[in-house]
């Protein structure tokens, strides 16, 4: 079985900038990290491995320095991993990012299973998944909170959504998001650490895929961005309840209760 | 400010213990002390995500990793608990000794089980501890084998390590180091120290009535043993000044995150110049450890001297830290002397490292006679 991780770096600060002219994030001189839900999507790739030494790929888009994730994932575990890097892929939104994505998933070949975490903490869209999901004509799970690969043949997956759950199965190879509640990233091992840097990085630019040029980077992207701003900070408001433990739980579920909290 | 100097493989090491620290060290750190214990549960993650495997050569399936990494590692883990430090200190100083002066037939009988056990050095008897006169264990050779007898006291993970390392007599004022472990006839574990600090990490007795061993676990030489015993101090002193440094980081913690957001009357204790000598004086003896015990490493990884620097770490950063300890205490007054928060047990595991390895008054010594000879 061959699996796919999809993985993108995000900004290390909680702190992110927005460049005025641009829309954009400001990506330049800020340290990167592997995007929280990408490490559960890994792990969901290395569990399904533990168990049927499966391979599993690690695939990023972005600067030469999103390496560092990469290298993250080999360090996680994945056997490989590869970066398609290239200045005609910058400026692509969420369409563009997919066609790259799917034909690089294309090019890798016999791919089972495509695994992505369920949004990028930068952006927030959650949507590249499912287009590369769409482009690739394969089924797709999204928002899975459990996972199990039966055999060689299906996936099958618990959905979970915000009021409700489902339960999925789709025929393989399929592309499945994975939300955090799934399971618990493993730590890179100092030895898998220390490993992870005798490995190559394959590095693909469009030449070695096959998108067309205008679906590519800013030319392949209708999204535009109007205005990226940080929601103003409102101040709290507090309340104090008075009186006896009772008294107060009922005043607390009463508040509670009026606000639809509960 | 080391963040800088890090190599890729190194500052990922490091991202990954902080995050190992902040999750599965430091919401224990009070328990640990309580308990006197981190076997349930928080050793084996340590096994799991292969920290014991930290300096082993990559042909045992170890990371290999330098004594620069070796030492910020231990750093991280100390500012969650120091225990957990000591107790990889302990196995870390084994190992270099074992890969220094071990013969080939003894890697190959104990590196490949050396990531899943602990290792122990042992030196320390009840007649004495860092003078080797007072070594009364002998080894008697018999035919082509040896035979122990003796008690090694006060040993880093006596009790939990499965492996160890032993100074004993083998002649007239000659020591040498014979490798034992806890499956031989004639091993059994003595009586655990109720020390009042650094109390996860066990620290035992052993005793070897009639031990035999071949003569491949002689480690090194006949009559090399003081020099390996000597070398194991200078080994572990250096990460003891990386424990005294987690140690200061955290007494830093507490203080500054506790002035911040408390008042006296209306003044913010940020404001206060007696609460900022204490805050600097913390921050001060942690950088400051911090820089001489990284320079032990530098030194050890670039193959030069650093007997001096690791004795310096571990003597300035102990009194420091249990100074820093106190400062931190005072920051947060009644709070600080209530057992509430870890200030207490942070003074308590720092005065044990003005002891372990050497007294502070013998590093001095050992320091003086250094500068003399230059």
């Amino acid at each position: 079985m061959k699996i796919v991780v999809a993985i993108k770096q995000v900004p290390k600060t909680d702190s992110v900038k927005i460049d005025e002219k641009t829309n954009n994030l400001v990506r330049n001189g800020v340290e990167g990290v592997i995007n929280q839900f990408d490490k559960n999507a890994i792990e969901a790739a290395l569990q399904i491995k533990d168990e049927t030494n499966a391979e599993v790929i690690a695939l990023s888009m972005g600067p030469n320095d999103f390496e560092t994730s990469l290298r993250g994932a080999l360090a996680m575990g994945a056997d490989s991993a590869v970066l398609l890097s290239s200045r005609a892929f910058a400026g692509a939104d969420t369409l563009a990012t997919a066609a790259v994505l799917a034909s690089a998933i294309k090019k890798i070949g016999d791919v089972d299973l495509v695994v992505f975490g369920r949004q990028a903490v930068d952006a927030d869209t959650g949507q590249v998944g499912p287009i590369v999901a769409d482009k690739l004509d394969l089924p797709q799970i999204t928002y899975a909170s459990s996972l199990r690969v039966i055999g060689d043949s299906r996936v099958s997956a618990v959905s979970l959504l915000d009021h409700s759950e489902k339960r999925i199965s789709a025929q393989l190879p399929a592309v499945v998001t994975v939300r955090s509640e799934l399971n618990k990233p493993r730590y890179a091992t100092p030895r898998n650490i220390m490993l992870s840097f005798d490995k190559d990085i394959t590095v693909w630019s469009e030449k070695d895929l096959d998108v067309p040029e205008n679906e590519l980077g800013q030319a392949g992207s209708p999204t535009i961005v109007t205005k990226v701003y940080s929601p103003e900070k409102a101040a709290k408001q507090t309340m104090n309840l008075e009186g006896d433990p009772t008294t107060v739980a009922e005043k607390l579920i009463s508040e509670l209760s009026a606000k639809n909290v509960l | 400010m080391f963040d800088n100097t890090m190599t890729a493989k190194q500052k990922m090491l490091h991202e990954m213990v902080v995050d190992f620290t902040e999750n599965e060290v430091a919401p224990f750190d009070m328990e640990i002390d309580r308990k006197g214990d981190f076997t349930d549960g928080l050793f084996q993650k340590l096994i799991d995500t292969g920290f014991l495997a930290l300096t082993l050569p990559k042909e045992y399936g170890g990371a290999e990793f330098d004594p620069i990494a070796v030492a910020q590692t231990i750093n991280d883990l100390s500012y969650g608990n120091a225990s957990v430090g000591v107790t990889l200190e302990g196995h870390y100083k084994s190992i270099d000794q074992l890969l220094l002066y071990g013969n080939q037939a003894l890697l190959d009988e104990y590196l490949p089980t050396a990531s899943q056990r602990i290792f122990a050095f042992s030196n320390t008897e009840p007649s004495g501890g860092s003078n080797p006169t007072g070594i009364r264990s002998t080894a008697v050779k018999e035919g082509d084998h040896w035979v122990l007898n003796g008690d090694k006291v006060m040993i880093t993970n006596g009790g939990l390590a499965e492996v160890y390392t032993v100074l004993v007599k083998t002649g007239d004022n000659e020591f040498s180091c014979f490798v034992v472990d806890k499956d031989m006839p004639g091993f059994t574990f003595g009586k655990r120290e109720d020390f009042i600090g650094l109390r996860g990490t066990p620290v035992g007795e052993i005793v070897m009535d009639n031990i035999v061993v071949p003569e491949s676990h002689l480690l090194g030489k006949r009559g090399q043993g003081i020099e390996i015993a000597d070398q194991a101090h200078d080994d572990a002193r250096i990460l003891m000044g990386a424990v005294l440094t987690g140690i200061m980081e955290h007494a830093l913690k507490i203080a500054t995150d506790y002035a911040k957001q408390r008042k006296a009357l209306d003044t913010p204790l940020t404001e206060l110049q007696v609460i900022q000598e204490k805050i600097a004086n913390i921050a001060i003896s942690k950088e400051l450890t911090k820089l001489v015990y990284q320079q032990a490493a530098i030194n050890k990884q670039n193959h030069l001297p650093y007997m001096e620097e690791a004795a310096m770490a571990k003597t300035f950063g102990s009194r420091s830290a249990v100074a820093a300890g106190d400062d931190a205490l005072q920051v947060l007054a009644g709070y600080g002397y209530s057992r509430e928060y870890p200030i207490e047990h942070l003074i308590r595991d720092a005065r044990a490292l003005e002891i372990a390895e050497g007294t502070v008054e013998k590093m001095r010594s050992a320091i003086a006679k250094a500068e003399f000879a230059k």
